[in-house]
């Protein structure tokens, strides 16, 4: 008998789907070997009604999603002990600072920006501009390093820490800060992630 | 390793004919575990070098069937596993009558 060809479409793409969150060069491969498995559970003579061959189907699916999760973390934490070795054996130049370092400097930076920015307002108010254009310059100001985060954060092979979707609502919800903290903490440098990538 | 009840029953699953390659959805049936479980189990296993995998060649009587990937124990994993469970074996009735968790109860996930 042949497996219900839409249940197997759409766990494939489910599997599909899920596989994307694993490292480049696993990828494909395991999800060749578990869409090959799906045949096997929708033809599985042994689960009667078929109705609980899709259910099993779809569990099967959940499973490999929590696999997929399992793998891509300890490809992740694989590939921050390959980057502390590398630092010992002078294969980087720097050795990648520490999470509190990384934070005290965002803060710091934070501070200057807000200086800066009130010290620029404070000009411009004795130039004899309108008083709206400091409030438009600002704003752009922040959509517009708010939209270099978000591409930043689009485009970055990996970032740290936190997952993707989490950095997006903290550079959304406190403009500059949250991109800033986006920069120093979340934000994985091209020369360092070079073996990651 | 750590001698877990979901990796014990998969070490029984293999142990049982070390030389029968089993695919993922085989020992997902045979193990009674999901598939959550067995993957980044077997996934341990091959990286620790227990567990060695390889892919189905491509046959004709195979209907179409993408092929399979199928895992079998190693050399050193069947050593281990035998180790292992004879372990278990010996040391399982102090073991279910004591109060510590020291491993999952099989069929819980993690």
């Amino acid at each position: 008998m042949s497996p219900e060809p839409r249940t197997q479409r759409i766990a494939g793409w489910l599997i599909q789907t899920v596989c994307r969150r694993l490292p480049a060069d696993v990828r494909a491969e395991r999800c060749r070997e578990w869409t090959a498995e799906l045949p096997a559970i929708l033809d599985d003579q042994s689960i009667r009604p078929s109705f609980l061959r899709t259910l099993r189907a779809l569990s099967f699916c959940v499973g490999i999603s929590w696999t997929a999760r399992q793998l891509s973390r300890s490809a992740r934490a694989a590939s921050r002990r390959t980057r502390n070795t590398q630092w010992r054996t002078g294969a980087l130049r720097t050795r990648p600072p520490a999470l509190a370092v990384r934070a005290v400097r965002g803060l710091l930076i934070w501070l200057v920006v807000v200086a800066a920015v009130l010290g620029l307002i404070a000009l411009l108010r004795t130039r004899g501009l309108p008083p709206s254009f400091p409030v438009v310059l600002v704003l752009a100001l922040a959509v517009g390093f708010d939209c270099f985060c978000l591409a930043d954060i689009a485009r970055a092979a990996q970032v740290r820490y936190l997952p993707r979707w989490a950095w997006v609502i903290i550079c959304l919800v406190q403009a500059p800060l949250g991109g800033i903290m986006y920069l120093s903490i979340g934000h994985i440098s091209r020369a360092r992630s070079g073996t990651i990538r | 390793m750590k001698l877990t009840g979901p990796l014990e029953r998969v070490l029984t699953v293999m142990i049982a004919d070390p030389s029968a390659p089993h695919y993922g959805y085989d020992l997902m049936k045979a193990a009674k575990l999901p598939s959550g479980t067995l993957y980044p189990m077997l996934a341990r296993l091959q990286q620790d070098g227990l567990v060695e995998a390889e892919w189905e060649a491509q046959r004709e009587d195979t209907a179409g069937r993408p092929p399979r990937k199928y895992y079998r124990l190693s050399a050193e994993g069947l050593r281990v596993a035998r180790l292992e469970l004879a372990q278990a074996a010996s040391s399982a009735p102090p073991r279910r009558a004591g109060r510590g968790a020291a491993w999952p109860a099989p069929g819980s996930t993690r």
